[in-house]
């Protein structure tokens, strides 16, 4: 159910893939709620506010969130930039090969040395690129800030990019990029991605191909980070058991004197494509005993007045285990143990994707099952007692969201790099509770794409060919073939 | 009920202000009903919602064969329709009132897991009552979800090889203990039990004395103690199941497997008989499987991964078992490196332990982890049910949660190398390999 990406680690059979997911989202930490507030609220379903915390520029333009929470005695750091593989251009996998080589070796200390100070205090950390924004993340034990803020300050400000281990890596990416294929639940999100936003930035496969991999070196790292990763630009979060006083004069003295080398080069994302008709791309694995399925349209970005109620609609549609989709497809139908509907919102644009899967000989099957659905929630809107119980849903499992200190830092950043404040916190439930039947058929008619879809499957072409075209103009491809 | 949630409001406030550093075992309130069916209870106000948390003591290994997967299925059964809440309804009745819930099933046990905003709390309470006293088992829903469970079965194996190589590679090690089948059963065996099959086994095992609930979050003891004596002690008691009494022999002589699938590089599965979970060598193979591949300064890690670059990853590990269970490593082949090589050098790693043991310093570290993943456990109020639960089924109590720091803390250096020494022997072990058919 969860995807690990490097190596497996077996978890026990699990009945449902939709309440799985959202459990996996349900990061936790202590929520202080004002106590005005509380009495007032807390009668029905309670309402919180979001933990204090406090937010200021250093004079390199570093943004720093603090934010105490001393239920464990451990503290969470993130630092975020504005470096992911939207901005590969040219060179996919170039913006998650950089954020893995900052932990390859800085002026002070080489890689191996990094791993055995974390790792001697038990400290867990990871770098990662995702389509926009790239990242360090540690969290360790209070008693070791000392050891671990410097340590820290020099992967993000020093880091020298080791032609060594950047080619040890890149060596063992290119092997990955290949066992990926391998499981078309791990590829299906890039395959889509790939062919709804084309050659727009958001299209980027995030670890790259193979052929693009091969031309990336330890020198295009070393740029991408000169020009991506600057103070003005990006966000260190602190959340945890600390002091802020004190806490914050530590992150004056290490942060404040970092300047980025290099120019701000414009990013190039590319035009959006607009879909002037419907398309499949049918994905061939010849072994495949069952087929993998999504589609759908553009959707909306984060920013998105509506971006709240959207996701009121999607719960109905396909974002809990009662909705229309999983109780057609799965309770109803029994074709399949999940099947969902998601909204991905960038900060320019956004997809809208129904996802499921199920043998290969019910293909079809599913897929005109999941398309009459969304059909019909086209046609019929949604009724007042699902959508009542869709907002009870989203207001009694939010306070899940933020219940540790890596969501709440992991929040923090979204706010940082979206540009939304704890208003979405604060305003959350009001702004669930605010949308009517009325305003649901508006909302679908707006954003929940029904023509013009775009389709992708991956699974047994020879089964699956004849009957693709019918959902729009053909293309193929073959899952060992390099790219998406 | 409104007062009591507004008096309990402003103790919540103030108990978020306090850190929680100081969670101890007595902060768990254990009371039992009269059926046998024990609860326990950790208050914890830091959000307004609550996790009920139901262990059956039942899983793949309570098994038998042709009735494969069993445990599973019925567990998937259990949201499928009761007396009061019919088919569908448990789900629907639940998330209209801001409540979630999932499921999973082990080798050992079966885990119920509902999270609910506070006011939901007597609901969960009747709707549990409702499913373990009177499950429906509808006969057309049976056959709808066969559906659903083999999806699962199929997906599970379409999108990892690691699945694959270990099933096959469980069945080759265990020729006596039912640990040998996979949880999620045998394709055929799937398609073939009946009704019948799944409410036999229903009656056997789903009796309240044969589970322990726990409850943490925004409630009190005396709360849960209404609920649970008003929903669940009128469910009588029954014969408890009689017990796994299979023991695996001694393994007599290495054994190895080859299984063949397309895969771009092999993958190695190797796998050790150890005693089981909380045993008195548990914790020091715990620490052994942190030093050997926990993070990048690991044993493993650093020759195989970094250093000789002859795997893409690798992994040592054990699950948590109520039998006698195994001690695996897990690694996948770089490029063009041969199973064989990739092998000897795992063998080359475990001898060293074995010869030369670990330095003080991996032992530190190793107990350092233990203590910091003592705290990543106990996050959420969910994370919190779930280790309460699992110590207390697994481990001997749930007191063994809150002493495992220190219990890791007195581990010394020379146990792990004399379990090392007694577990890491050739006749001991069975390995695994997943690649290419070379002949096709």
């Amino acid at each position: 159910m969860r995807q690990q990406r490097h190596i497996h680690i077996p978890i026990p059979w699990s009945k449902r893939i939709l309440a799985a997911a959202v459990a996996a989202c349900a990061v936790i930490v202590g929520l202080s709620l004002p106590v005005g507030d509380i009495l007032a609220d807390q009668r029905e379903t309670p309402s919180f506010q979001l933990p204090r915390y406090e937010k200021f520029k250093l004079q390199n333009g570093l943004t720093v969130y603090l934010m105490e929470q001393h239920q464990v005695p451990l503290i969470y750091v993130s630092a975020l930039f504005p470096a992911g593989a939207v901005k590969d251009c040219d060179k996919p996998g170039l913006a998650y090969l950089t954020a893995e080589a900052l932990l390859f070796g800085t002026w002070s200390y080489r890689k191996a040395q990094i791993e055995d100070r974390l790792e001697f205090l038990g400290a867990r950390y990871y770098s990662y690129a995702n389509l926009e924004t790239a990242g360090v993340s540690v969290s360790f034990m209070s008693t070791d800030l000392d050891q671990v803020l410097p340590l820290f300050k020099e992967v993000i400000q020093n880091p020298t990019f080791d032609p060594g281990e950047f080619e040890k890596r890149k060596k063992r990416l290119l092997l990955e990029l290949a066992q990926e294929k391998e499981r078309p639940s791990a590829v299906l999100d890039t395959y889509f991605n790939k062919f709804l936003f084309g050659p727009h930035g958001y299209g980027n496969p995030i670890y790259g191909t193979r052929a693009s991999v091969q031309k990336i070196g330890s020198r295009d790292a070393k740029a991408f980070y000169e020009a991506h990763y600057r103070p003005e630009d990006s966000a260190l979060v602190i959340v945890g058991d600390f002091q802020t006083g004190p806490m914050k004069r530590r992150v004056q003295e290490l942060f404040s004197f970092w300047k980025s080398a290099g120019k701000l080069s414009p990013s190039e994302r590319g035009l959006l494509p607009a879909h002037d008709r419907s398309r499949i791309l049918l994905v061939n694995k010849s072994d495949s005993t069952e087929t993998q399925f999504a589609f759908g349209g553009l959707g909306i970005p984060r920013n998105h007045p509506d971006y709240v109620a959207v996701r009121v609609v999607n719960t109905v549609l396909g974002g809990r285990f009662t909705s229309l989709l999983n109780d057609a497809l799965r309770v109803s139908a029994g074709l399949t143990y999940g099947a969902s509907s998601s909204f991905n919102t960038y900060r320019d644009s956004g997809s809208f994707v129904v996802s499921s899967f199920t043998s290969t000989e019910n293909t079809f099957k599913a897929v005109d099952l999941a398309l009459a659905v969304l059909n019909r929630i086209h046609a019929e809107g949604v009724d007042e007692e699902t959508l009542t119980s869709a907002k009870a849903y989203l207001i009694g499992q939010f306070p899940t969201s933020y219940e540790t200190p890596g969501s709440l830092a992991s929040l923090l950043a979204s706010m940082f790099f979206y540009g939304f404040d704890e208003t979405f916190v604060s305003e959350y439930r009001k702004r669930v509770e605010g949308v009517t039947v009325e305003k649901t058929r508006e909302l679908i008619a707006r954003h929940f794409p029904r023509d013009r879809l775009q389709f992708v499957l991956i699974g047994k072409a020879l089964e699956l060919r004849d009957r693709a075209g019918n959902y729009g103009e053909l293309y193929e491809k073959e899952i060992k073939s390099d790219r998406f | 009920m409104k007062r009591i949630l507004s008096i309990l409001s402003v103790l919540w406030f103030l108990a978020c202000a306090a850190p929680l550093h100081a969670l101890t075992a007595e902060d768990v309130h254990m009371f039992s009903l009269k059926n046998g069916m024990k609860f326990y209870v950790l208050e914890d106000h830091a959000i307004p919602n609550v996790t009920l948390q139901i262990f059956f003591k039942v899983g793949s290994r309570n098994e038998g064969p042709g009735m494969t997967g069993l445990t599973h299925f019925l567990e998937h059964m259990m949201f499928n329709g009761a007396r009061k809440y019919g088919p569908k309804m448990f789900d629907r009745v639940l998330e209209s009132a801001g409540g979630a819930s999932n499921a999973y099933t082990s080798a050992d046990v079966t885990a119920y897991q509902d999270w609910v905003p506070n006011s939901a709390l007597a609901l969960i309470f009747e709707m549990e009552a409702d499913r373990m006293e009177n499950l429906a088992l509808d006969e057309r829903i049976v056959e709808s979800e066969r559906g659903v469970v083999l999806s699962e079965y199929t997906t599970g194996y379409e999108n990892s090889d690691y699945d694959l190589l270990e099933d096959q590679l469980r069945a080759v090690v265990f020729y006596a203990h039912s640990y040998r089948w996979p949880v999620i059963g045998f394709e055929s065996d799937i398609r073939n039990w009946t009704r019948a099959d799944v409410k036999e086994y229903f009656d056997r095992h789903y009796a309240p004395n044969n589970a322990i609930a726990v409850v943490v979050g925004d409630v009190t003891l005396a709360q849960v103690k209404t609920l649970a004596e008003k929903y669940l002690e009128r469910i009588p008691a029954r014969m408890p199941p009689r017990p796994v009494h299979t023991r695996e022999p001694e393994q007599r002589g290495e054994k190895r497997l080859i299984v063949h699938k397309d895969v771009s590089s092999p993958h190695v599965l190797i796998a050790y008989h150890v005693p089981q979970t909380g045993a008195a060598d548990y914790y020091a193979l715990d620490l052994l499987s942190t030093i050997l591949s926990d993070g990048n300064s690991s044993r493993l890690y650093r020759a195989l991964v970094s250093e000789r670059q002859l795997a893409t990853g690798v992994s040592a590990y054990m699950y948590e078992a109520l039998d006698p269970t195994l001690f695996y490593v897990y690694a996948v082949c770089a490029e063009d490196i041969s199973a064989k090589t990739l092998e000897g050098a795992i063998f080359g790693e475990i001898e060293r332990v074995v010869a030369d043991g670990v330095t003080e310093i991996e032992l530190r570290k190793a107990q350092n982890n233990a203590v910091a993943s003592f705290w990543r456990s106990l996050l959420t109020i969910s994370d919190k049910a779930d280790r309460i639960g699992t110590y207390e089924i697994f481990y001997g109590g749930y007191q063994k949660l809150f002493a495992a720091p220190e219990i890791y803390r007195k581990v010394t250096a020379e146990d792990i190398r004399t379990v090392a020494a007694k577990t890491f022997t050739k006749n001991n072990r069975t390995v695994g390999i997943l690649q290419k058919d070379e002949v096709q």
